[in-house]
């Protein structure tokens, strides 16, 4: 099983790799500019608001950033499978679930890479930065934060992109439905928010994608 | 002998307008298996049934003794699979799918592998896209002959490859046979290239089984018959009438195809007051044709 492994995940780095890449260099980049110019000298108590500003508008970036690589990771990992219709995946020798785990987990390991650099990127930032009085630096808590949100993006992206073309439709159908009816509901006057409701059902907690929701600081009071 | 493949009144629907109706198929062990029928007969549905692709409505699927789908993990590391469309990642090279599919089979030959990219002349460094038509096709029959299954299955693999190419890859099959007893499943339309090969013969129309037989008894008795004076009607006759029609130039005589033809058959026109002229061979692309015709005629199994 790990020589099937080291295969799979070869393949996946092989596909993947400037994804992951550049990924990391984003991942590495951003606390580093989320926190240019704490280090200097004169920063006093008063800036502390200005910079908490930046660190939060910089945050941002996070979520947004989990995201695409799951999306990416995951259209990666199966692409060249749906390229040739599973025909060679489904004629290996071995059960098909422990296939898709196979994929799955040499995708969330090279997944690894960016993970890493948010931790070393935050951490570097917080060691060369000078901190206004009263802010604390929380660069572990974002990287297991980003960690967090880059598995449930990939998980998520990775099982939609494992379904055949009628599984994307039935979710894009399910999406579409819920856009009518809202807008249906709009035009007759009736009180109704669907989207509202969807969204608070999702991203508030204890909603699947409450990690992406709220703010991300790696500096905070 | 016990079947490296054995089909027994498989079902399986396609949509509306093709299935597979109780087909019943037996490839012994260590047979050179031909698979034949026009495009679109249903070959390759049929080859992805055995191999457990596809499931079918009903009927029972057993290779190399166990069933499939169910046991479909166990039944693919011994049975070597080379697709009508190689189906690998355009983006991994030569080298890169060797080590990938070696990982996957405990049998795995590196020796074996490494003689063949020899033979086929395949540059590990090449990139699997940028291979040819018969580059692809030999590093395909490559992957399959060296994880040493005992059963290879082979749809159309040599389809659209120029002579020398289709000579390599043969010999290449031929030559595994003889070594380790393998059973090879081959399914094509290109006749001569199976009888050169095969040594039992199933042939495949619209989805249903028209004959399953030895080589030498499909090859050689398989005739055409000049019959003289032949009545309308005739009863019980020790061979298979797969089609009559009037002979060129009208007058007396007919031409028969049949089937399960033995030399001492001529006797039996005499006791129906008729008389054969003449006796042709047939090649087996002749035999072919003719039991398709007259499956299509008729639409049951010969």
């Amino acid at each position: 099983m790990i020589a099937m492994f080291r295969a799979v995940l070869y393949s996946q780095w092989k596909w993947s790799r400037l994804i992951v890449v550049l990924g990391t260099v984003a991942a590495f980049a951003i606390p580093l500019v989320s926190l240019q110019g704490a280090a200097r000298a004169d920063r006093g108590a008063l800036q502390a608001p200005e910079l908490l500003r930046a660190v939060q508008s910089w945050g941002t970036l996070y979520p947004l950033l989990a995201t695409a690589l799951g999306l990416l990771m995951a259209i990666a990992a199966w692409a060249p499978d749906h390229r040739g219709r599973h025909i060679h995946a489904l004629t290996l020798p071995l059960e098909r679930w422990r296939y898709v785990l196979l994929r799955f987990g040499a995708g969330l390991l090279l997944l690894a890479a960016p993970i890493g650099a948010v931790l070393v990127g935050s951490s570097l930032a917080v060691l060369t930065a000078t901190l206004p009085p009263g802010l604390q630096a929380y660069p572990i808590a974002l990287a297991v934060r980003f960690a967090f949100a880059v598995c449930v993006a990939y998980a998520v992206f990775f099982a939609v992109s494992a379904g055949t073309a009628r599984t994307a439709g039935i979710i894009l159908g399910a999406i579409a439905a819920l856009i009518l009816v809202q807008v249906v509901a709009g035009i007759a006057n009736i009180d109704l928010d669907l989207l509202r409701g969807a969204q608070a059902v999702l991203l508030l907690g204890p909603g699947p994608l409450a990690v992406f929701a709220g703010r991300w600081m790696l500096v905070d009071v | 002998m016990t079947d490296a493949i054995h089909l027994e009144r498989l079902h399986y629907r396609a949509g509306k307008h093709f299935e597979i109706a109780n087909l019943d198929l037996h490839v012994p062990s260590g047979s050179i298996y031909g698979f034949l029928g026009p495009n679109g007969s249903g070959k390759t549905t049929t080859i992805r049934l055995i191999l457990g692709l596809l499931r079918p409505l009903s009927g029972r699927v057993t290779v190399l003794g166990l069933p499939m789908p169910e046991q479909h993990a166990q039944v693919l590391g011994r049975v070597g699979y080379v697709p009508e469309q190689p189906h690998l990642d355009a983006t991994l090279t030569v080298r890169e799918l060797i080590d990938f599919q070696a990982a996957f089979y405990p049998r795995w030959d590196r020796a074996r592998a490494e003689e063949l990219a020899g033979r086929f002349e395949l540059d590990g460094d090449h990139l699997f896209g940028r291979l040819s038509k018969g580059q692809k096709a030999k590093l395909m029959i490559l992957l399959a002959l060296a994880q040493c299954g005992d059963l290879l299955v082979l749809d159309e693999p040599t389809d659209g490859l120029d002579p020398v190419v289709r000579r390599d890859i043969l010999s290449a099959l031929v030559a595994y046979v003889s070594e380790r007893g393998a059973t090879i499943f081959i399914s094509s339309h290109l006749v001569h290239e199976l009888e050169r090969v095969c040594d039992w013969i199933a042939v495949m129309d619209d989805g249903r089984l028209v004959t399953e037989a030895p080589m030498e008894k499909l090859k050689h008795g398989t005739k055409r018959l000049v019959v003289m004076d032949a009545p309308a009607e005739i009863v019980n006759p020790p061979f298979r009438v797969l089609t009559r029609e009037s002979a060129n130039g009208g007058g007396a005589g007919e031409n028969w195809v049949v089937g399960d033809w033995e030399p001492g058959m001529t006797s039996y026109f005499d006791g129906v007051g008729a008389s054969v002229r003449d006796v042709i061979d047939l090649d087996l692309e002749d035999g072919f044709v003719e039991l398709l015709r007259s499956f299509r005629k008729v639409g049951t199994r010969r």
